[in-house]
């Protein structure tokens, strides 16, 4: 009789414990089931729309996110460089490459959480493509990092992982299945404070 | 033993069970979601600003530091909705999102003929009434033709540097968002 109480219990504890926490894991990640990998880019075309799946969903309703609209453009997300390493923020990279074309688009540096970081003065970490110089042939090259440098500089402040998130305004990738095509720019590390 | 192994993967197809279970449950019953805390920051039809550049936490997360965004919430049932603002800052775009937050319509300043923000949202139902009769309000209006009844409309407003931020700001805060 104790045994059954016991073995019940049991099956309880893992169903209940094991089900709920196994959620808790699959939402807390920052990699859906959708995703769009490019290089080290990573897309959610899907992401908050009636078509996504349920992870995605889960996630959008847990995080209050209101993801951008087709109309509206298309982010990629970057937490490693071309090397497979993590970003940090004492690090210098360089961002080099073509951009698709979009009527503009943005590059800032955030946390794990995805809001920008602070850079603690009037320059927020951000860029967008009205302000950034061009190379011969459309290209461009941006260092991004806590040191200025000359050219296109991202200021990056504080320690510790970040993200880079590059989101083209107004394209048409947006819209079609053409997401997986695009060629996106290549994040190299130059160096690291010690 | 073998009792017990039996109890482990009974325990385990539970855990596969309870857990697609809370999986489909979590967007229905979750308080943190985009619509319930626009709920807890203003009622229906009051626009809220939630900018990431701003120093307070914002209500909705916003991702874009470049950007300002505000949104309010609507219900069809009460009747259609029409947004306006003064004012053109260099790109703005509106979403439209159902009460799960999730993206039902979107366009940009592209879609209006002269780069102004003004739209009706309204139901099959609702269009087929205003069509009979356009009132002058509506002439240069947008019409987002959607089954939603509750729904959240997000502007957000693109601002490449400080000397925009006044006018962004001004564009989002005279914003306005009523129900007719």
């Amino acid at each position: 009789m104790l045994r059954t109480a016991l073995l019940t219990a049991l099956i309880l504890a893992i169903a209940i414990g094991g089900g709920a926490s196994s959620v808790w894991y699959a939402l807390d990640r920052p990699d859906g089931l959708e995703a769009v990998k490019i290089g080290g880019w990573t897309a959610f075309p899907e992401i908050g729309t009636p078509e996504a799946d349920p992870y995605s969903q889960a996630r959008t309703a847990r995080q209050g996110i209101l993801a951008l609209g087709r109309a509206e453009g298309i982010s990629f997300l970057a937490q490693y460089d071309s090397s497979g390493e993590r970003l940090r923020r004492t690090c210098s990279y360089a961002f080099e490459g073509h951009v698709p074309p979009a009527r503009f688009w943005t590059l800032y540096a955030a946390d794990d959480n995805l809001s920008a970081l602070d850079s603690h003065t009037r320059r927020p970490s951000a860029l967008h493509s009205y302000e950034v110089l061009r190379k011969t042939e459309n290209g461009v090259s941006i260092a991004i990092g806590p040191h200025p440098a000359s050219g296109n500089w991202l200021k990056i402040g504080g320690a510790g992982a970040m993200l880079l998130v590059l989101t083209l305004y107004d394209t048409s990738i947006a819209n079609s299945t053409g997401v997986a095509d695009v060629d996106l720019p290549r994040l190299t590390k130059v160096a690291c404070d010690a | 033993m073998l009792r017990l192994l039996h109890a482990i993967m009974l325990g385990l197809i539970g855990a596969g069970i309870i857990h697609i279970v809370v999986l489909l449950l979590v967007p229905q019953f979750s308080e943190r979601d985009a619509w319930s805390r626009l709920a807890m920051a203003a009622d229906l039809y009051k626009v809220v600003r939630f900018d990431a550049r701003r120093g307070d936490a914002p209500v909705v997360r916003s991702g874009d530091p470049l950007f300002y965004s505000a949104a309010c919430r609507f219900d069809l049932a009460e009747g259609v909705v029409h947004a306006s603002a003064p004012g053109r800052p260099p790109f703005w775009s509106v979403s439209v999102y159902n009460r799960a937050g999730q993206n039902i319509y979107s366009f940009n300043d592209r879609a209006a003929s002269d780069g102004t923000l003004d739209f009706v949202v309204a139901t099959p139902t609702q269009m087929v009434e205003i069509r009979k009769d356009v009132i002058d309000e509506f002439r240069k209006s947008i019409f987002v033709e959607t089954e939603l009844d509750e729904g959240i409309i997000v502007v957000r407003g693109f601002v490449p540097d400080d000397s925009w931020n006044q006018a962004v700001s001004a564009f989002l805060d005279r914003m306005s968002c009523t129900q007719r």
